[in-house]
């Protein structure tokens, strides 16, 4: 049952890092972080259709997180949901055309290879 | 702040912000837990008694307030940096949710874990190495001219 858990965090999980990425992207650089440069980033956000569809699903991901953590250990739960990674890390170089150049690949793998020594 | 040059207020806005996500996500998750582990199965209980004793328990709405202070630190970085730049970077979790669990939760941490977190480590710095933004790179970048070379 728990890996039924740990695959819905994953899958929710991506779709709204990518979503959320794609969205905020779009935005130019945040730099005034006064009160009326904030209410307009929050603005920015609920306003934003594929920014909201990535919170979305974040929340789904973050409700199927803890139902996860009713039936397995925090130090269970946190590496094996992990394996999104590499998923998310491919979506960025194919469908958000960021360049994932040699050294974030290694990062990207010595981080995975990390938390699977971790499940074990 | 003003009499910095903009390479190293971009490195100081990074560094804030990194640290803004990995403390939100690592300790909002380590509250979660803990609450977690205080309120009764949901098998046990009535679905509204369930959610009842979550919503009245300070660790689940401590927990809950640093997830979303961390999700929109996330946000807010995704306007400048990679989502593969940000990732691994906040990677760095690991390591610290690690340190919490043995320390926190009394979870047994055993020696492939710590080797585990080591190499998470090592990773989190090759990342930290590369530049946050690759796509706002302008068209005199050398990457650029080579995409273009490839293509005619």
């Amino acid at each position: 049952m728990r890996w039924v858990w740990v695959l819905a965090v994953v899958l929710t999980s991506t779709a709204g890092d990518v979503f959320s990425a794609k969205g905020m992207s779009e935005r130019g650089e945040i730099e005034d972080f006064r009160p009326r440069g904030l209410a307009r980033v929050v603005h920015y956000i609920v306003t934003h259709p594929m920014v909201l569809a990535g919170i979305i699903c974040n929340a789904i991901s973050f409700g199927a997180f803890l139902a996860l953590l009713s039936v397995a250990q925090l130090s269970f739960a946190v590496p094996a949901t992990a394996s999104s990674y590499i998923l998310k890390t491919l979506l960025a170089e194919f469908y958000l055309r960021e360049r994932v150049d040699r050294r974030r690949w290694i990062g990207v793998a010595l981080v995975s290879a990390g938390i699977i020594l971790i499940s074990i | 702040m003003k009499t910095l040059d903009k390479e190293t207020r971009c490195a100081i806005k990074n560094a804030i912000f990194v640290v803004l996500i990995v403390f939100g996500n690592t300790v909002g998750n380590l509250m979660l837990a803990i609450s977690m582990n205080q309120t009764p199965s949901i098998s046990s209980v009535t679905v509204p008694n369930y959610f009842g004793a979550m919503l009245t328990n300070p660790f689940f709405l401590a927990g809950t307030f640093l997830s979303a202070l961390s999700l929109l630190a996330q946000l807010t970085m995704y306007t400048w940096a990679d989502l593969s730049y940000v990732l691994p970077v906040t990677a760095s979790g690991y390591v610290v949710t690690a340190i919490l669990s043995k320390f926190f939760l009394q979870e047994h941490v055993s020696m492939f874990r710590w080797i585990g977190v080591v190499i998470i480590s090592f990773g989190v710095f090759f990342v930290a190495e590369t530049p946050p933004d690759t796509k706002h790179v302008d068209a005199t970048h050398p990457d650029a001219q080579q995409v273009e070379g490839v293509s005619q």
